[in-house]
């Protein structure tokens, strides 16, 4: 056996049946991140309501979602749910176990940004004559945005490669799809380095769009700096 | 003259505390290795990879200990060689790696033999496996023969001789104008039976003893097997492990226990003297 092919990796670095798997690992994390949000911010908001059973909720999921490993939920949900009569294919269970594990992660960080934004905003925005829900969607939520952003970006980070444990129920992701192009040749590394090379690059593409979202809730402090200096 | 008669006798007493220690060594371990440390990827041990996840063949009992007719196998080939056994559990998908690698000496895992894979690997044929059907109790789609699956939803282990069968006959079916068959890959066959068992997938491609062994259990129907038969072998990186390998096989298939352990697993055993089955030129 050679101990690298160049032939082989370059012909993977373009295989269309890779390229599909990193089309379906990308699709899997921005589903996630996006319904991870939703079911975070909506957890956040029961965790820091004033009701002790919303709280406890809230408390019980992230307890849960983030206590156990993702592989076991995804085998619950995959395997264990149709025996209690709910079916989810490959794909709806995938999805539902990375964004309901997602979620839970979610919620802590959002929590964090709305309690890094100085009370006094919303004491000020209330004694304005906002609401509670005005208060948190205009005057809250925006600032609490900048903060969570660094965080967000970890996780969307983590998330792409996280999506590969999906392949435990047969999600033909980029890893498994890598892993089953192994067995024809047998060419590993190679393999192994197109793979990486694909998260690499999706990584990559993340970090673009997190520098341009600090960028645009950054705008105010930055605006702030600039007439300091003048 | 004097110096010389000193050097020998000091050469005669080394070579006598040699032959002491050598004594000393034999005596505590009853026998010594028939291969050489160098040959081996751990001294004095046969390292063997196994993917317990294929019950009677190789799987884990309830206290965690090895067990099945493989497990038998690689003992009595480690006793033989007189090399302590040891096993590395792990998934198919990483054995043939792993054993270019220099991780295990051999895969004791039922690999199938395949002229691609003799290419790579010093294979040793010892047995004959075919592929069954497995489906839910009672056979609720009537599956009897290959064509029946087309269309249909099959899991299967990812990497092995299964899964290359489960694609053939997908190939098969389409070019038979049939509906082809959603192959499902799993990491091994215990997450493919549990598919099977939650009715994610509707039916679980696996070698005929294990097939048998479900059907016995009761959990599941074997609804075909005998499919594509083929020799199972051990696979080996080196030569002269592999030959003294043969050597093991040999000698036990004069004493009757070769025929007598594929017996008692109800797997036919080769009648002509094993070898190293390399690829045919």
């Amino acid at each position: 056996m050679k101990a690298w092919d160049w032939g082989g990796f370059f012909d993977y670095l373009v295989n269309p049946y890779l390229l599909q798997g990193a089309v379906v690992t990308l699709g899997l994390t921005v589903a996630a991140i996006a319904g991870g949000l939703v079911v975070g911010c909506l957890l956040s908001l029961l965790r820091l309501s004033n009701y002790k059973w919303l709280v406890l909720l809230a408390k019980g999921y992230i307890w849960i979602f983030r206590g156990t490993p993702l592989l076991v939920q995804l085998i619950i949900i995959y395997t264990g749910l149709p025996q209690l009569g709910i079916k989810f294919t490959v794909m709806e269970s995938a999805l539902l176990g990375l964004v309901l594990n997602e979620a839970a992660y979610l919620a802590e960080i959002i929590r964090g940004g709305i309690l890094g934004v100085s009370p006094g905003q919303s004491s000020a925005a209330r004694a304005l004559g906002l609401n509670s829900l005005q208060t948190m969607l205009y005057v809250v939520l925006p600032q609490a945005i900048r903060i969570i952003i660094p965080a967000l970006g970890n996780s969307v980070n983590g998330l792409l490669k996280t999506t590969s444990v999906t392949s435990v129920i047969s999600m033909e992701e980029l890893l498994r799809k890598t892993q089953i192009l192994i067995q024809e040749k047998f060419l590993v590394l190679e393999l192994f380095v197109v793979a990486a090379i694909y998260y690499l690059l999706l990584t990559s593409l993340w970090d673009v769009i997190q520098r341009r979202i600090e960028a645009r809730y950054g705008r105010a402090y930055k605006s702030i700096s600039i007439s300091e200096g003048h | 003259m004097k110096k010389s008669l000193v050097n020998l006798n000091l050469r005669t007493c080394l070579t006598l505390l040699g032959a002491l220690s050598l004594a000393a060594a034999a005596t505590a371990q009853t026998c010594t290795p028939k291969v050489a440390a160098s040959e081996l990827v751990k001294p004095g041990t046969l390292v063997m990879s196994t993917n317990p996840t294929l019950p009677p063949m190789q799987f884990v009992d309830s206290s965690g200990a090895l067990k099945g007719m493989r497990i038998t196998l690689g003992d009595e080939i480690a006793k033989r060689l007189c090399l302590k056994p040891e096993y590395i559990k792990i998934e198919f998908s990483a054995m043939v790696p792993g054993l270019q690698a220099g991780r295990w000496d051999i895969i004791n895992t039922g690999i199938f033999w395949t002229e691609e894979r003799a290419k790579l690997m010093q294979m040793i044929q010892y047995e004959a496996q075919a592929v069954s059907i497995s489906v839910a109790k009672g056979n609720p789609l009537k599956i009897s023969k290959p064509e029946d699956l087309a269309g249909r939803t099959v899991g299967v282990e990812l990497g092995g001789f299964e899964e290359r069968m489960l694609k053939q006959l997908d190939q098969a079916m389409t070019a038979k104008g049939l509906k082809p068959i959603n192959v499902r890959t799993f990491d091994n066959f215990a997450t493919a039976y549990q598919a099977l068992r939650a009715g994610q997938t509707e039916a679980s491609v696996t070698i005929d003893s294990t097939g048998a062994e479900y059907a016995k259990r009761g959990e599941f129907d074997r609804a075909i097997s005998g499919l594509f038969p083929t020799p199972v072998a051990l696979a080996l990186k080196n030569p002269t492990l592999a030959n003294a390998v043969v050597g093991v096989f040999n000698d036990m298939q004069k004493d009757g226990s070769y025929a007598k352990l594929m017996a008692e697993y109800g797997l036919l055993a080769n009648k002509d003297p094993i070898k190293i089955n390399g690829p045919t030129k």
